[in-house]
């Protein structure tokens, strides 16, 4: 399946973050949570009731704790559901394998229901053929109770729902579990149907046999709706006008497109005219472009603090320092400047119409090399706001690995000198894929430029590798086995 | 045809939120009376531990030689965790130290029991039925101790302890 930009990305991030163990032990961990349930209750239906429970109430947790992550997803039920292999490897951590998707019109609705069929479950396999599978789901005889995903489910329900409930929407999705592989069904089938807030509320309402079950044994109801109220920051602002999970949208408009959109922006969000907001850069303009480099470093960390969080572990700081250097020097020494100097032409043919001709010809005298170094100062300003010292680094890394081996600062026991040895040629693949990816964006201005007026941004990247990857496809399979060399250098 | 036990053994799952309902389903025991849910959590690592071991073991033999490197293995290969073991042979005492336990990582006021009960009662069981298996009445056994650390108490690892034992048949 042609995964696009953002789903890749959330489901890479959510990944990484993750704690992750073997698939087995999750699955049979799963089913002692529904045993210990069932000797609780002694009614496997009313044990199916409070394994959803408890998987709804584990996600709120999970989910109240993790706040941050869950503003880049978007906010409309419709896209939640779009976007169910995200939900699916939120809440399980893993791929969905082999699933198909089918809409129910729902007449009189503003959004119809959706029925998921998921072909391998994960939960129920080979449920029923080990001696210590002992809940038995053939003693269940109401044909509405939920199968032994039940608690998957209620995860699954909660997590869509804390999306649209941090992104203000009154709609609410309801999850459940319509047939269960263990209880005879050829798959996993979800039906999910989208409901207005007064819906959403009387059905919650009129579930009262299972309020009643749950406040039996949990002796409490908790209600999901109480968000906890968080101040605006700034990934909310930025939200309002650029939203993460539109990349695809964005990377098909052209050039000028960009420039409207941005000149809308300053006009809403600031009340004056692009050209009066460019004007205050008049003669800064080194300056503004340092600032473009000091901010893209910053708005990277907005999205959940990720850089600041990488950057308190000293090793990780240290790595990410050798890999800005070393780009640093690599963009003067190695990229052609007549590919830099496109990179400024593109800036010149950003600003004409949206500056003063006055800045446009300031910064067109700026030569492509005098850029590339003022965006690094500001970058490397940004960084070292984020954590890195630059002042600690050495010339090279690998004068660092010796330095680290050879001043005791790593314990003498030999085991964790090994460890760091194991995890050096992950590191080295990093920062070799990371190279590989600058190299490829380099080539992509002329491109931009070319293609303009005709095919937009997309096209441009779309041809610069090969015809059928394209650059999108080549950065992502960099990312791909950076993301992979981050896994292991985690275990 | 759906995923077979044997297959799930070469997949990955987010433990995340299966950590938040271990700690779930302790406070409904306690809510209902159960007052050994220290024993029933050992007792479903036991459970995991009978099936584990039917689509995947560590080693076909084990010795107090190599007990360390099976113990490594099954944390690593069941856990995705990294640890480091200390064996006591006085005392005979094994502890292992997980610094990314996969059960424990927040400190609950309301809970006083470690997720990393059930890998006490995890390691036991594989371990001992590994040696039951294989070496007859030559018996390494292992039985929890104890979990005196936890990240779940709030300290910064968690320490699972085990008593073994050598040379017994059962």
């Amino acid at each position: 399946m042609n995964l696009g930009a953002f789903q890749w990305l959330m489901k890479k991030i959510t990944k990484i973050f993750g704690r992750s163990t073997n698939a087995l032990f999750y699955t049979l961990l799963y089913r002692e949570i529904l045993k210990e349930v069932n000797e609780i209750t002694h009614n496997e239906e009313e044990s199916l009731i409070i394994l959803r429970e408890i998987g709804k109430r584990a996600a709120l947790e999970s989910c109240e704790r993790h706040s941050s992550i869950f503003k880049f997803m978007p906010g409309n039920p419709k896209k939640v559901l779009d976007y169910f292999e995200i939900l699916w490897v939120v809440v399980f951590g893993t791929e969905l394998d082999e699933y198909s998707y089918e809409e129910i019109a729902k007449e009189g609705s503003k959004y119809n229901d959706y029925i998921l069929k998921i072909t391998k479950c994960p939960i129920c396999a080979g449920y029923g053929y080990d001696l210590e599978d002992s809940v038995k789901f053939d003693k269940i005889q109401n044909k509405d109770t939920e199968g032994l995903a039940c608690g998957l489910c209620g995860m699954l329900e909660t997590v869509a729902n804390y999306i649209l409930k941090i992104k203000r929407n009154d709609y609410r999705i309801q999850i459940v579990e319509q047939a269960c592989i263990t209880k005879g069904g050829d798959c996993l089938q979800f039906i999910c149907k989208i409901l207005d807030y007064k819906e959403w509320k009387e059905l919650l309402e009129s579930n009262t046999q299972q309020k009643k079950i749950i406040n039996t044994y949990f002796k409490e109801i908790i209600d999901e709706e109480i968000l906890q109220e968080t101040k605006l920051d700034i990934i909310d602002k930025l939200q309002e006008v650029i939203s993460i999970d539109k990349l695809e949208e964005y990377l098909d408009e052209p050039l000028e497109s960009i420039k409207e959109k941005v000149s809308d922006i300053i006009k809403d969000k600031l009340n004056m005219e692009s050209e009066h907001f460019f004007d205050y850069f008049r003669n800064y303009e080194d300056d503004m472009i340092r600032i473009i480099g000091y901010l893209g470093i910053h708005l990277l960390n907005e999205y959940g603090g990720l850089l600041e969080k990488f950057f308190k572990n000293k090793w990780l700081a240290k790595i990410f320092g050798y890999i800005f250097k070393q780009l640093k020097e690599m963009t003067l020494l190695f990229i052609p400047l007549d590919v830099i100097r496109d990179y400024n032409t593109l800036l010149v043919s950003f600003l004409e119409g949206l500056a003063p001709q006055e800045m446009v010809d300031n910064v067109k005298q700026f030569t492509g090399r005098d850029s590339i170094t003022y965006v690094f100062e500001g970058a490397q300003m940004a960084l070292q706001n984020l954590g890195i010292d630059f002042s600690e680094l050495k010339e090279n890394v690998w004068d660092e690995l010796k330095a680290e081996r050879e001043n005791g600062l790593i314990s003498s026991d030999t085991s964790p000198i090994e460890k760091t040895r194991e995890k050096v040629p992950q590191i080295i693949n990093i920062i070799q894929q990371f190279l590989m990816i600058i190299n490829d964006i380099l080539t992509l201005p002329i491109r931009v430029l070319i293609s303009e007026s005709h095919y937009g941004l997309k096209t441009a990247i779309n041809s610069v590798v090969s015809e059928e990857e394209g650059l999108y496809g080549s950065i992502r399979e960099r990312f791909d086995n950076i993301f992979d060399q981050i896994q292991e250098i985690r275990k | 045809m759906n995923f077979s036990r044997k297959e799930l053994i070469q997949t990955e799952a987010t433990m995340n939120q299966m950590r938040n309902a271990v700690f779930h389903l302790v406070r409904l025991m306690e809510k209902n009376g159960i007052e050994n849910s220290k024993e029933k959590l050992r007792k479903m690592g036991q459970n995991i531990a009978k099936t584990y071991l039917k689509y995947w073991k560590p080693t076909d033999m084990i010795t107090l030689v190599n007990l360390r490197d099976v113990i490594t293995t099954v944390y690593q290969k069941v856990l995705n965790s990294t640890v480091s073991i200390d064996i006591n042979e006085i005392e005979k005492i094994i502890e292992v130290r997980d610094y990314n336990c996969a059960l424990c990582k927040y400190h609950y006021e309301d809970v006083e029991i470690a997720g990393c009960e059930i890998l006490l009662g995890l390691v036991s069981e594989m371990i001992t039925n590994i040696s039951k298996e294989s070496n007859g009445n030559t018996l390494l056994s292992l039985k929890p101790n104890e979990v005196s650390e936890s990240r779940a108490y709030g300290n910064k690892v968690c320490t699972q302890k085990f008593i073994y034992k050598l040379g017994e048949g059962e």
